[in-house]
């Protein structure tokens, strides 16, 4: 547990689109395989949380390190109007793809006026 | 419309990451200096060149080796939308590693998993160490 808490922690940078009919979430997580990658979603909280499992070679001799081993953890607070139970999640490439569909309440919907 | 991705209350996330970067490595700053970052390391037969560039397929990365150096070239694609928060680097980049040792151009190998980009160089069979035996008469 000890070296897990030594890990440096990243913020995933992370792109938000929006489309016709729901938001693009992307968030680069370099080295987080599928099995190291977990989401979450607690009430209207995502909390995206993965861990890079770099082994090198022990006997390689290191002559530059710009990057390791890290953790990487990010929440984002979703609005009413994304639909929870479609969410969609796919990793490729090191980049986690989120797309958030938007409920279909949110189109703008006539409201017929009944005459009394 | 209320589009409410994070908390606006940030002061707390700002104050942790004054701390982590107080605290941080030498290597927590050099990343910010060039895109992507690398790591460069080698035992006794080979060069090893690794990359984070996530995102980019490995079709799409362009490997040149030179005299004396390996250029590592792509490009990173935006989607196209409306964008309520950019953070991803976009656009082209390049870095270049210089080489001091010959390297077996034949047998360069490059491979790409979970958007770490690993370059295999092995050395040339000339700059490996040999044993000089002494004949003793």
């Amino acid at each position: 547990m000890s070296a897990e808490k030594n890990m440096p922690r990243f913020r995933p940078v992370t792109d938000i689109i929006e489309q016709e009919d729901g938001f693009l979430v992307s968030m680069d997580m370099p080295g987080v395989a599928k099995d190291a990658l977990s989401i979450e979603l607690n009430d209207n909280e995502l909390v995206v949380s993965g861990k890079t499992a770099y082994d090198f070679g022990k006997a390689e001799s290191f002559v530059e390190v710009q990057f390791g081993n890290g953790e990487y953890g990010r929440s984002l607070s979703i609005s009413d109007m994304v639909d929870r139970d479609n969410i969609k999640a796919g990793l490729k490439n090191g980049v986690l793809e989120l797309f958030l569909p938007k409920l279909d309440k949110v189109q703008p919907r006539r409201i017929e006026i009944k005459a009394g | 419309m209320v589009l409410d991705f994070n908390s606006p209350y940030v002061f707390p996330r700002h104050f942790d990451r004054l701390f982590q970067e107080f605290f941080k490595s030498s290597f927590g700053n050099e990343r910010k200096m060039a895109y992507p970052p690398i790591n460069l390391s080698e035992d006794d037969k080979i060069i090893y060149v690794r990359s984070e560039i996530p995102g980019v397929d490995i079709a799409d990365i362009e490997l040149t080796l030179h005299d004396k150096s390996l250029v590592i070239k792509g490009e990173r694609k935006a989607a196209a939308g409306k964008y309520l928060r950019q953070e991803r680097p976009a656009g082209a980049f390049q870095r270049v590693v210089t080489l001091n040792v010959p390297v077996d151009r034949d047998k360069v190998g490059a491979s790409m998993t979970d958007g770490v980009l690993t370059v295999t160089l092995p050395k040339a069979e000339e700059s490996l160490p040999k044993k000089i035996s002494i004949g003793v008469e």
